[in-house]
């Protein structure tokens, strides 16, 4: 089947669902299997072991690992450190950790945003001094996913000329420490990366290809786009999982979901769920094709589904009544995750300004 | 009845346009040859709206008589007509034939330009159509689509003062008597009824049957004696929608649509028919006038000097719609697409009624809101326009003919949960 066709993100939405649906997924799912599975190289072009297709391909994994709340180094790894790489001029580092990446024999993420300013405003979180003994950098990066477990950080930082460029160092750098930043969502992991005066000896500085300001916006609506799909994904799970207890579960000798005022909060949640999908989708055929214009798409995409997920879980939550309530039952899992895919990367209210700039 | 122009049966040279193909005696007016190509065809669309949108049609629309309004109709479905843009969705043979992607930039483009609306001819040339086309007579459907071309013009009369939201319960009858059907009865909401020249019309047939096997589907000219149709005034103050008396009112039975009692299933069968693509056209509406003119709203200085798009609050709102539309606008080309590939999911018409009704209505809501006590002195919205003109309180309060008539938002929700989830029924009657 010829890469990149719907077809083949239909095998692969089956698959993924597939082998999702085994064992708890939630639970953490083993950094070998999901290198086995070809997930993280999907982006890595064919000559250096990847699949060579698009963003849109990694839109329906991460659509499947919202949908089983998984627990996996898919987001620091093929979101963000492959997404970065890829948007750096060629050369032999970069094909080199391209490849590793796809083959999972490195575990690695990225660190883009200082964690303190809305996660839009390109605020790049590292500096690059130039010292008499050599470029020192130093800086902090807050909730990188996946950080403690990477052995390689990929920090993003201004070199002295105030340009956005990557600095490749390996989490035992001196100077580098990197702190877990527990969160209430059980199934994620971030780390705070803080760079003390790093000396960089035989680091590389890694160069982005064509405008660096406009890469470092378009890698921060890739991640935004992402945290959109697995929110997509998401809500449809507790949509499905609401309407397959309204159905059976009774109340007054009848079907719950019988009720108009279950029925009609369910389809609302159909409704948004639609919604979402279409900006989602627009959202993700824009970064595929690397249009210049995806960011308004993108903004739309997450203020929207990330929102509408929160929606989808709390409603999940209402409507299993009591049993919703409890640790077993598993929806304070998605609710939780739903609540952090709205605050990373941009809140809806930071997204929705931004797309008021135009207005003005 | 309000005086119509003659419908012209030559087609004048158009500049800026395709030349239509010259008419042929009796056949419809045949397509001219638009680009296929939906670049092109854009292009073509744009630049012929240029030349034949009536310039200031929106002032000369406000405070339109009836007959104003009708005629001006008229003449712009005319214009549309002569050059194949009226009944783009038609079969080809009966002077349609557009693709769906021309028919999805005919509708971006005309919504683009600000084109008036076919408001008069809508229910003729979406529901009259579908209901021809897919339940009449091969004498039903020649009689009457080239009509509708030549500007023949409907109503819908199915809803009753006790038929409403559970419409199956209507009462008016239609008894056999020698070669037709006496009918009496009272029809409501029927809307445009002054200026319809026939009636798309449930009846009961049989009074015994369970009421949803004994309803049969009939065209009604409305020139039949015993016809009295009376405005009622609405909540805007104009008065749209009619009441229809029947006192034994005599249908040809050649004029019925379908087997006797079975105008339940015809009336399911051909109601949603036309649902995905005259949704895209509101949809586009909405995204372009209606979304332009409320962010143009909030960038006018108020009567401090002050401009709302200043207040972060208003910023997030208006990003908030334009996000929601931008959302529904792509899920009625999606339905369009899907219609035409034959994927069409039971619920997803009533999703796209829903979302879009309530949105309007949200929308709307806002523009009063910016609009301010200024936006209170505007008393009349020009006629011919979409379901928003500007006026933006007499649009809010029109924006309840959206989410109450065809199928409130309560039955489209019980719709989506039953259809489109699967959820268990509600205890009915039959």
């Amino acid at each position: 089947m010829p890469a990149g066709t719907a077809d083949v993100r239909d095998e692969l939405r089956a698959v993924a669902r597939d082998l999702l649906a085994r064992g708890q997924a939630s639970d953490g799912v083993p950094w070998r299997q999901l290198a086995d599975s070809g997930w993280l190289g999907l982006e890595v072009p064919e000559e250096l072991d990847g699949a060579g297709v698009t963003f849109a391909e990694t839109a329906v994994v991460l659509e499947e690992l919202g949908r089983a709340a998984a627990s996996t180094g898919y987001l620091g790894a093929a979101v963000l450190a492959a997404g970065t790489l890829a948007a750096l001029e060629p050369d032999g580092e970069r094909d080199e950790l391209l490849r590793r990446t796809a083959s999972g024999t490195q575990v690695l993420t990225a660190a883009l945003v200082d964690g303190t300013d809305d996660g839009l405003g390109g605020a790049v979180p590292f500096r690059l001094e130039d010292r008499p003994a050599g470029p020192r950098l130093r800086g902090h990066a807050g909730f990188v996913p996946d950080a403690a477990e990477a052995g390689l950080l990929l920090l993003l930082a201004l070199d002295p000329a105030g340009t956005p460029v990557v600095v490749p160092l390996g989490a035992e750098a001196a100077g580098l420490t990197v702190i877990p930043q527990p969160v209430v969502d059980a199934t994620r992991r971030f780390g705070l990366v803080r760079a003390e005066a790093v000396t960089l000896d035989g680091v590389a500085v890694l160069r982005f290809g064509g405008d660096p300001r406009a890469a470092v916006h378009r890698l921060l609506d890739r991640a935004a786009v992402a945290m959109a799909c697995d929110s997509l994904g998401l809500a449809e799970a507790m949509l499905e999982a609401t309407v397959a207890h309204a159905r059976v579960r009774e109340q007054f000798g009848r079907p719950i979901g019988s009720f108009q005022a279950v029925k009609h909060a369910c389809a609302d949640l159909l409704v948004q769920a639609a919604v979402s999908r279409q900006l989602v989708r627009e959202a993700v055929r824009r970064m595929a094709e690397d249009d210049p214009e995806a960011g308004v798409a993108a903004s739309m995409a997450k203020s929207y589904a990330c929102a509408a997920a929160v929606q989808a879980a709390g409603t999940a939550m209402q409507l299993h009544g009591g049993m919703g309530y409890t640790w077993e039952s598993g929806i304070h899992v998605y609710l939780k995750r739903a609540t952090l895919n709205r605050s990373l990367f941009g809140s809806p209210a930071a997204h929705r300004r931004r797309l008021a700039r135009r207005y003005t | 009845m309000a005086p119509r122009p003659a419908a012209t049966g030559a087609a004048p040279s158009e500049p800026a346009a395709p030349e239509p193909a010259a008419p042929v005696a009796g056949a419809p007016v045949a397509a001219p040859a638009w680009p296929e190509d939906p670049a092109e065809f854009r292009a073509a669309v744009r630049d012929w709206c240029g030349g034949h949108v009536p310039a200031e049609w929106r002032r000369a629309q406000t405070g339109a008589s009836e007959e104003e309004f009708a005629a001006f109709q008229k003449d712009w479905f005319q214009q549309l007509r002569r050059v194949g843009l009226a009944v783009p969705h038609w079969p080809r043979e009966w002077g349609g034939g557009m693709s769906v992607a021309q028919q999805i930039v005919l509708y971006q483009e005309l919504a683009a330009r600000d084109a008036p609306r076919l408001v008069l001819a809508f229910v003729a040339i979406h529901h009259a159509a579908s209901t021809l086309l897919v339940a009449g007579t091969g004498e039903q459907r020649r009689r009457h689509l080239p009509a509708i071309l030549d500007g023949e013009i409907w109503v819908q009369g199915f809803s009753e003062p006790g038929a409403g939201s559970d419409l199956a319960a209507l009462r008016a009858t239609a008894r056999r008597e020698g070669d037709g059907y006496l009918v009496n009865g009272q029809k409501l909401w029927a809307s445009g009824a002054v200026h319809a020249d026939w009636c798309l019309l449930l009846a009961r047939t049989d009074p015994h049957a369970p009421k949803r096997r004994g309803i049969s589907y009939f065209l009604l000219d409305m020139r039949t004696p015993g016809i009295e149709v009376r405005p009622i005034r609405q909540a805007t103050g104009s008065s749209h929608f009619c009441e229809i008396f029947l006192d034994d009112v005599l249908i040809p039975a050649a004029n019925l649509v379908g087997p006797q009692d079975q105008g339940w299933r015809v009336a399911q069968e051909t109601l949603g028919a036309e649902r995905g693509m005259t949704m895209l056209e509101l949809a586009e509406r909405l995204g372009h006038v209606g979304f332009r003119w409320l962010a143009e709203a909030c960038a006018r200085p108020g009567p401090g000097g002050r401009r709302p798009i200043e207040d972060a609050l208003v910023q997030d709102r208006l990003a908030s719609l334009e996000t929601e539309i931008t959302g529904l606008r792509a899920l009625c080309r999606d339905l369009v697409e899907r219609h035409a590939a034959g994927r069409v999911g039971p619920a997803d018409a009533s999703i796209v009624k829903l979302y879009y009704s309530e949105l309007l209505q949200r929308t709307m809501d806002f523009g009063v809101e910016i609009a301010g006590p200024g936006g209170q002195t505007v008393l009349e919205k020009p006629a011919s326009s979409g379901w928003e003109s500007g006026a933006w309180v007499l649009d809010f309060i029109g924006s309840w003919e959206w989410t109450i008539p065809g199928g409130t938002s309560e039955i489209q929700r019980t719709i989506i949960g039953e259809r489109g989830l699967g959820l268990p029924r509600e205890p009915m009657g039959d």
